[in-house]
């Protein structure tokens, strides 16, 4: 048998701590006209905290299962991951109970026929039975539901790359590539419903950003390799990062677009979300090589107990996933009933960062409980 | 945890309470040129004035659809539907969303007949021109699909008006977007069509100092929650215009 690749053990804090902060940033920007949200990744670039949570989950997918793949087997290891997926589904779907009953909660309150209306408008009023079938087979996804479908659907299908990703996980980056390609040049997406609608987060296309994260968990090592071009790949990742914080603080502000040339407007419009426009991923990949350089694994700031509550949150970044998408729709209520004023932006942004940190305080104390079986 | 949310519940309950006008919709406006239609609606009017009811079917692509709004009914259809609704109490307004994301005037030509027909609409709004723009459809096969689909639907009783491109980068971007444009506004004269001249009417935002953030999404091609509201807004108060719903409502109308 050959030598089976060696993969790290122990836990990566950088991953905890960037996925608190992916987690942070997607409350924050899903709280429409937030002015909070210029601390984010979103208005400085193309790419935004999707891609950040995407990478790392591929990631971490291998950290947690490839080792028990090659201890336990792979039928225990898929078997493991089929467990995860299940746990994301129940908890896509109580999400979804939860956020349509907010919903509904606030058009009752409030008592005006255009809020009720705008409930109906979820997509549940016309035709509820077939819209919780829909829901069930997550097809029907109303407003800021779409990440954790994306994230099922990956997932549902590592267990057939895993054993490949593990030896070679270059080859799962070409292949990556190629279906992520004829993606976007056949316009592949799965049905969605209603009728003629798509994906917003297109799983055959998102999963180029899932599988290279996958493969550099892999790589691991080998990625010193790169460090050899070290200087002309950074120098390459700021330039990029520059032109395209250049470009997105174009739509902020009418005199910079006037200085885009047209030929280049051309190239690079539009970016599309849905099938991950290569400007987006080109994007995060220059902010990952940039963060990886700047921010060893050990690194003793990554431990600063400032950042603790980070790192508690991208530890159980299911249940603050799921909050956070909850509180953005709370906050987005009382924004708007607060005529947009920048003190209730600044509150709410505030007030949820808090409360999913309490979470997952809270999620922290649990676990570390007495134990208890949980294989229920 | 739960406590939190419950905390977190009766904070809102509090707010909620204190009400107040909402702010949204800063900005959007447009000159009352650009919002002549250019053609009196006949069939819509009178389906307003003798029938008190309005059937319209919106065909048209991804704005239609309402690709890139956090909400489907932000799109303008259904805002349409809204504030048709408000305008002509009593009068059985429906909208009949027919958007394909990605089609173009070939695509949607194809299937008039059978999206128009069975809806029986008075009014046909098309939104049109942005995909042929994108694929660069020969303007001419683009102006003959446009008369054909106008044909069909005029055949099956319903007048029309023509939505033509958005102003938003991806737009801008192209070489011929305003030749687009410019046929459109051509096509629905010959043909008796009206025209809602969205392309111009962004472009007054955009020359007015309103950034590109506050209603295209960050894909650069499509409205986001602000642009489509408005779109809606102002395509509803061009219609009412031209249908003159004052008059309609309220008094017995006479027959004309």
């Amino acid at each position: 048998m050959a030598v089976l690749p060696v993969i790290a053990s122990g836990r990566d804090i950088r991953l905890d701590l960037f996925r608190g902060l992916a987690l942070w940033f997607i409350f924050i920007d899903h709280i429409p006209n937030n002015i909070v949200s210029w601390l984010t990744v979103r208005n400085y670039g193309f790419s935004d905290a999707t891609e950040i949570f995407v990478f790392i989950s591929g990631y971490t997918a291998v950290i947690a299962y490839a080792r028990m793949m090659q201890r336990e087997g792979w039928v225990r290891a898929a078997a493991r991951i089929y467990r995860r997926v299940w746990q994301l589904y129940v908890a896509h779907i109580l999400l979804f109970v939860a956020f349509s009953a907010q919903v509904a909660w606030v058009s009752i309150a409030r008592d005006t026929p255009a809020l009720i209306e705008e409930m109906e408008l979820l997509g549940l009023g016309q035709n509820p039975y077939q819209a919780i079938l829909e829901a069930a087979l997550l097809k029907f996804r109303p407003v800021n539901l779409d990440v954790l479908p994306l994230y099922i659907v990956l997932l549902a299908f590592f267990p057939f790359v895993l054993p490949a990703v593990v030896r070679w996980p270059l080859a799962v980056i070409a292949v990556s590539l190629a279906v992520y390609a004829a993606t976007c040049h056949y316009d592949w997406n799965l049905p969605a419903y209603p009728e003629n609608k798509v994906w917003y987060f297109n799983p055959m296309a998102w999963q180029v950003v899932f599988y290279v994260g996958a493969a550099c968990a892999m790589l691991g090592r080998q990625l010193a390799w790169l460090d050899r071009f070290r200087w002309p790949l950074s120098t390459l990742a700021v330039l990029y990062l520059l032109f395209s914080a250049f470009i997105a603080l174009s739509w902020h502000y009418n005199p910079l677009e006037q200085l885009i040339p047209a030929w280049v407007a051309r190239q690079i419009y539009p970016i599309d979300k849905t099938n991950i426009d290569i400007l987006r991923f080109l994007h995060f990949l220059a902010i990952a090589w940039l963060v990886r350089l700047a921010v060893p694994p050990h690194a003793p700031f990554l431990r600063w107990r400032i950042f603790e509550p980070l790192r508690r949150c991208g530890e159980h970044s299911l249940q603050i996933f799921c909050l956070g998408i909850f509180l953005a729709l709370s906050a987005q209520v009382v924004v708007a009933q607060n005529e947009d004023s920048i003190v209730s932006q600044l509150g709410m942004s505030i007030a949820g960062l808090l409360i999913m940190s309490a979470a997952a305080y809270g999620a922290a104390w649990y676990k570390r409980g007495p134990a208890i079986e949980d294989a229920a | 945890m739960n406590r939190l949310v419950a905390l977190m519940g009766a904070v809102m309950a509090l707010t909620l309470g204190s009400g107040g006008a909402s702010a949204e919709l800063k900005g959007c406006r447009a000159s009352r040129a650009l919002l002549d239609l250019g053609n009196p609606l006949e069939i819509a009017r009178t389906a307003v004035a003798d029938e008190r009811q309005l059937r319209v079917v919106a065909m048209g692509s991804s704005s239609t659809q309402g690709f890139g709004t956090t909400n489907p009914q932000f799109a303008y259809p259904f805002q349409l539907k809204l504030r048709l609704e408000a305008a002509m109490p009593g009068v059985a307004i429906h909208v009949f969303n027919k958007g394909i994301g990605g089609q173009d005037a070939d695509e949607m030509t194809a299937r008039m007949k059978s999206d128009v027909q069975p809806e029986r609409a008075h009014l046909v709004v098309w939104q049109v021109g942005t995909n042929s723009a994108i694929r660069r459809v020969p303007t001419d096969q683009f102006a003959a699909r446009l008369r054909a689909g106008i044909d069909i639907g005029k055949s099956l009783g319903a007048n029309f008006v023509l939505m033509n491109l958005q102003y938003v980068p991806a737009v801008v971007a192209l070489p011929d977007e305003e030749e687009y444009a410019r046929v459109m506004g051509e096509v629905a004269r010959e043909k008796g069509a009206g025209l809602f001249n969205r392309f111009d009417i962004m472009r007054a935002w955009y020359k007015d100092g309103m950034p590109y953030s506050q209603f295209v999404t960050s894909d650069g091609l499509h409205l986001n929650d602000f642009g489509q509201k408005c779109i809606g807004k102002l395509l509803s108060e061009a219609i009412i215009d031209t249908i003159a719903p004052k008059q309609l409502t309220g008094a017995p109308h006479t027959p004309h």
